[in-house]
């Protein structure tokens, strides 16, 4: 995908492996996009705001270089207040929910798509950051903007996801350090790797292997996260066990 | 506030008269008048008079809230980002015509930076460019300017604080050219020098002045 909305930047960033790219930027209708394709999102005009040397998988730009500016700077700020208010709703209808479960008498949440149970978030403590809130969703979008995502939702309804065996969107409204979230994000988007559309040359339906999940890891990790190497080994081991069980899903793909 | 303070505030004399009943209308009613000239006259404004471009985000705000307020519509914000758009591209031949007209330039980009908010956040637009005209003051050259240096540190006691809450990683290298600047680059004027080292403490102080610093760098000036 890298090299669609790239126009203006100098050095071409590093490509992502090709199945990172399968089946993505679509429009909103579904329909794959165009080079020249004028219809855009949001989340279309945003990439072009990074610095060049990020890889494009999930970290959201946090650019600390000038940057390509190609859209006028009175819409950049109608969007940013749009997002924000958006963020702003989001939270709202968050905490009406968190409210409605209290009052129903439930533990909270059991199916609804979030991630709470395993998770290292500070309990209850709720992000209301809107820099980061928007971030993430940012993240998230990008991962629902795959054809992967819409054929899982299609392949398995809600009620029949278990947890730690189908990808569940990280809560966004969560607590978590900015490495763990990023780490959510990457497992997430690798699980939902399993329903990406067969490829037409060397159908390579079959969910992602051993081999698969480390070229995506190393392609992404230099630069996420360089100068700290040993960490990096950690959270991997880490990544893998967690998937474990995401492996032993075939039967699940359609 | 009474509307005549509030108008004498503003400083709007220095415009004429018919610019000045423009303004006036603008900040009351926006729908009745032409924003998008109202925006380019204040613009045009800040560009000559430095005093004035120090203090016009306050009023540009004023104007943009009772736009949103009274018909929902952001004529006047995106003229005036889109102009100051413009002023940033061809920044460079400002500051090579006119220092005087570069540093207002500055000032006023910085002031609306301050004042203009989106959802009381700063505008991320802004954040890189703001940073862009900061590095152009850090640059050897522009150090050997008082003007310049000025405009630096003014700006900085501003909107450091929040520019580097937005982005810490440029506020770093900000502060590294400061500071080689500071030590390595020979021939800057003592008072340059002095601006620059309280502009490093003010930084570590985490963006206050301590008393003693206060009583060091400005005790010596006049009221």
């Amino acid at each position: 995908m890298s090299h669609h909305w790239r126009t203006n930047t100098e050095e071409p960033r590093p490509h992502a492996p090709s199945r990172w790219s399968q089946g993505r930027k679509r429009r909103s209708d579904g329909k794959l996009r165009r080079y020249d394709d004028t219809e855009s999102t949001v989340f279309d005009d945003k990439p072009s705001e990074e610095p060049s040397e990020r890889p494009d998988s999930f970290t959201t730009p946090e650019s600390h270089k000038p940057v390509a500016r190609c859209k006028d700077w009175g819409s950049a700020v109608e969007e940013e207040e749009q997002m924000r208010e958006k963020v702003g709703q989001d939270i709202a209808r968050y905490k009406r929910k968190l409210l409605i479960h209290e009052f129903g008498g439930r533990e909270r949440r059991s199916s609804s798509g979030s991630s709470d149970s395993k998770d290292s978030s500070t309990h209850g403590e709720m992000e209301t950051d809107p820099a980061v809130l928007t971030r993430r969703q940012k993240q998230i979008s990008y991962g629902k903007n795959t054809i992967a995502y819409d054929r899982y939702i299609k392949a398995v309804p809600r009620h029949l996801r278990e947890p730690n065996v189908h990808p569940r969107t990280p809560n966004k409204f969560k607590k978590y350090s900015r490495r763990s979230w990023d780490q959510q994000i990457r497992l997430w988007r690798i699980a939902l790797h399993q329903w990406d559309p067969p490829a037409e040359e060397d159908s390579d339906l079959q969910p992602f292997t051993e081999e698969d999940m480390i070229c995506v890891e190393t392609s992404s990790q230099d630069s996420l996260f360089t100068g700290t190497p040993t960490k990096v080994r950690k959270v991997e081991a880490e990544a893998e066990l967690d998937l474990e069980p995401c492996g032993t899903e075939e039967d699940f793909v359609s | 506030m009474a509307d005549s303070e509030q108008q004498e505030d503003y400083k709007i004399q220095g415009f004429d008269a018919d610019t000045q009943s423009l303004l006036k209308t603008a900040l009351k009613e926006p729908g009745s008048v032409d924003l998008e000239k109202a925006a380019s006259v204040i613009v045009d404004q800040s560009l000559r008079d430095a005093t004035f471009s120090r203090e016009a985000g306050r009023m540009c705000y004023t104007i943009i809230q009772a736009e949103s307020k009274q018909t929902g519509r952001t004529v006047f914000r995106s003229t005036l980002l889109n102009r100051l758009q413009v002023e940033y591209k061809n920044r460079k031949e400002t500051r090579a015509r006119s220092l005087q007209e570069w540093v207002c330039y500055v000032g006023f980009m910085c002031n609306v930076f301050d004042y203009l908010r989106v959802n009381n956040m700063p505008m991320l637009a802004l954040v890189n460019p703001v940073y862009d005209c900061l590095f152009d003051l850090v640059q050897p050259d522009n150090l050997k300017r008082e003007e310049e240096v000025d405009c630096l540190v003014l700006q900085l006691h501003r909107v450091g604080e929040q520019l580097e809450k937005m982005n810490c990683q440029r506020m770093d290298e900000l502060f590294s050219q400061l500071r080689d600047s500071f030590l390595l680059q020979g021939g800057l004027s003592s008072l340059t020098q002095l601006l620059l080292l309280e502009m490093i403490e003010y930084r570590a102080a985490g963006w206050r002045m301590t008393d003693a610093a206060q009583k060091y760098y400005y005790s010596e000036v006049s009221e």
